[in-house]
């Protein structure tokens, strides 16, 4: 069994189409004089006079700032070998939680604050707890997957400090390992009513020789509701590597040509537009956009069925209608399908 | 692999030992005078004058066995092949969600109140969020694994109405199914500081012939903090069944089964436990002696209080519907002691007569 069939294995329920109960309108946020949600209003404050950063925010794939020539010998094998693996072993791929992940940092968050604790709810259901009633970060915690984390304001930033990881997390889908002892320091501060960054640092002497980390550039997400994403196939299916040439069926171009289009949707709570072309009797995808992939780089699409076809390792799935045209584009992922709409 | 390799397998690092952070004050909390938290001190109120849920809670276990009566014949029949297959499905054991599982009612939570919406924190790291920012409860939400909620306060209780649940979840351990028309209400009183009462029930007519729930106690967790549990194997790896079990055809002599009989007393889950162990047509037959202990004998279906055979699969280890038995057997093959192994791994019952 491939890559390919293992993705497909993991569609499953959630695929987030386009439904009326998900475009319900906010009460009590500001809006702009055209009624939609004004993200650059004053940031809200609570009763006692900080910041609330309570809402629901999404980002990119944050981009972390890692030299390999900081991590000590093994944890490079590690990157090397994990890489080799195909990241097989990632949290994720094993539908455990991420902890400090920080390619996870990206995605849909609830926030709620109240006065003793903030709590960080993730689409994949796990969640993070930040103790805001004075305590002290405990010394040495018992070693979990979401770490113990204390928060404290400095003027208009939340600083958070966290320790009592398990070793079984990575700092970044890549593979890079960490200690018991890793420590990490976020830095929070909603600039305005829409917007919240988010200066994550990893101090981990044990692993790095200096610390290292990323800034995650969060939007509020107005007038909508997040959904679960739950995973439900771990990893241990996966076999093989990710090549669909040797598994190719013919599909008429006359159907190739019905997929067509320019097909819009979000991924990893950003932007992402998906140009399908046809070319010498070969699609060809081209995503472009706020998380582009590769750059924007061309992907030919192998057909394993009428509908189905495989892009370099991610599984694309058309949806058709009447007379077979496509009306949507979903892209597997190993979280599931996202739907992108094809637009008119 | 028989289910008793299994369960050991799944002994896995969540094992919780005193440890002395988890002994820290909890600040901010009413106490007595000699310092200990005042759990009967009035239930702390939010700026809108509302109880405020928030804290971390200890609730216990829940009894929620509905009567078989009630229940659909294809959700009665689902059950019953469920125990026979250990309730090896059972999300939690699958390292899924457990929605809205009755039973998972049980065990430890931590709540967050803000004025817009409620959190619920369970420790196997799933969470769900109640909106009391006035919405309605939508009436299609996409299906998922802990469903869409809204709670609206009716004097000091909250009133919390769900819908939206996809149909993976079981509503009792007992595997019971329900279907995606499934709504839930809740209804949350905090009657002081340290005690809350839940009044949970189902409403699932494509299910259930009639509503029914249970109630569940729950303590506030004072001066301590809430650890992790999360499921890292799920039951892909139990292998086996009681009937493969029987089908291995291991025979033991009955003079070996007659070195078990007796009575086995131990701890479980706090409280002292006894085993019955008895030999009736050549069969070993396991019972807890006293009042009926809920899960008491592993797998315990709809139908409870069943004398449960006790299959061999070697000449010491045996199978329960859904537990390991282990006799440990002294000179001349007489049992000592008689270890029980469930998914949290083995319990040993000392012999006493």
């Amino acid at each position: 069994m491939r890559l390919w069939f293992a993705a497909l294995a993991l569609i499953v329920g959630t695929t987030p189409a386009a439904a009326q109960w998900l475009d319900r309108p906010w009460a009590g946020i500001p809006r702009t004089a055209d009624g939609k949600p004004n993200l650059t209003a004053p940031a809200p404050r609570g009763p006692d006079g900080h910041l609330d950063l309570t809402g629901l925010w999404s980002g990119p794939v944050p981009e972390i700032r890692f030299d390999p020539v900081d991590a000590q010998p093994r944890v490079n094998d590690l990157i090397r070998q994990r890489q080799r693996e195909y990241h097989k072993g990632r949290p994720l791929y094993n539908c455990l939680p991420s902890g400090p992940e920080a390619d996870r940092s990206a995605g849909w968050k609830r926030i709620l604050q109240t006065p003793a604790a903030i709590a960080i709810l993730n689409e994949d259901l796990s969640y993070r707890v930040i103790h805001m009633d004075g305590r002290e970060l405990e010394a040495n915690p018992a070693p979990s997957w979401m770490g113990y984390s204390v928060g404290r304001w400095e003027g208009d930033t939340l600083i958070v400090e966290s320790a009592g990881f398990n070793e079984k997390t990575w700092l970044s889908r890549y593979g890079q390992s960490h200690t018991e002892a890793l420590r990490v320091t976020e830095r929070y501060r909603r600039r305005d009513f829409g917007h919240l960054d988010v200066e994550v640092t990893f101090t981990d002497p044990r692993a790095y020789a200096k610390p290292w980390g990323f800034t995650a550039a969060m939007e509020l997400n107005a007038d909508t509701e997040m959904l679960e994403s739950i995973c439900e196939r771990t990893s241990d299916e996966w076999q093989g590597g990710p090549v669909g040439a040797d598994t190719a069926v013919t599909v008429a171009p006359e159907v190739l040509a019905r997929y067509v289009g320019v097909y819009h949707g979000v991924y990893g709570g950003t932007k992402r537009v998906i140009e399908v072309t046809l070319s010498s009797g070969q699609l060809i995808a081209k995503i472009t956009g706020a998380a582009a992939v590769d750059g924007g780089a061309m992907r030919p699409l192998i057909p394993q069925s009428e509908t189905s076809f495989d892009g370099a390792g991610i599984v694309y799935h058309f949806v058709v209608g009447d007379n077979g045209v496509a009306i949507a584009l979903d892209e597997i992922h190993i979280s599931g399908p996202q739907r992108f709409p094809k637009q008119p | 692999m028989r289910l008793f390799l299994a369960a050991l397998i799944l002994m896995v690092g969540a094992i919780s030992a005193e440890a002395q952070w988890l002994d820290r004050k909890t600040p901010g909390i009413p106490r007595t005078p000699d310092g200990k938290p005042n759990l009967t001190a009035p239930a702390p109120r939010g700026p809108n004058g509302k109880p405020d849920l928030a804290g971390v809670w200890d609730a216990e276990n829940v009894v929620a066995r509905p009567e078989p009566a009630n229940l659909q014949s294809w959700v009665l029949d689902l059950s019953r092949q469920r125990q026979l297959e250990y309730y090896k499905g059972r999300p939690m054991y699958q390292c899924r969600p457990s929605g809205p599982e009755a039973e998972r009612f049980g065990g430890w939570k931590r709540i967050l109140q803000t004025p817009a919406a409620v959190a619920i924190l369970n420790d196997d790291l799933t969470s769900r969020v109640i909106h009391t920012d006035g919405r309605e409860l939508e009436a299609n939400p996409a299906p998922n694994w802990m469903g869409y909620s809204v709670g609206r306060w009716d004097g000091d209780t909250l009133v919390v109405e769900s819908a939206g649940f996809n149909d993976k979840t079981w509503v009792s351990r007992y595997g019971v199914s329900h279907t995606e028309a499934l709504r839930m209400t809740e209804r949350y009183r905090r009657r002081d500081f340290g005690h809350m009462q839940v009044e949970v029930t189902f409403t699932d007519p494509g299910a259930f012939a009639k509503p029914w729930g249970f109630t569940v106690d729950m303590t506030l967790a004072a001066d301590t903090e809430m650890l992790e549990a999360v499921c890292e194997k799920s039951s892909d790896a139990w292998a086996g069944s009681l009937s493969d079990a029987t089908s291995q055809g291991v025979t033991v002599p009955p003079e070996v089964l007659a070195g078990y009989v007796g009575v086995y007393t131990g701890i479980y889950g706090g409280n002292e436990r006894t085993y019955e162990v008895t030999l009736a047509d050549g069969k070993l037959i396991a019972t807890i002696a006293g009042p009926n202990v809920e899960g008491g004998l592993g797998a315990a279906g709809l139908d409870d209080g069943a004398p449960r055979p006790l299959v061999p699969v070697s000449q010491t280890v045996f199978e329960g519907l859904g537990l390991g038995y282990q006799f440990i057997v002294g000179d001349k093959g007489v049992a000592t002691a008689l270890v029980v192994i469930h998914i949290s791994g083995p319990y040993k019952y000392s012999r006493v007569k």
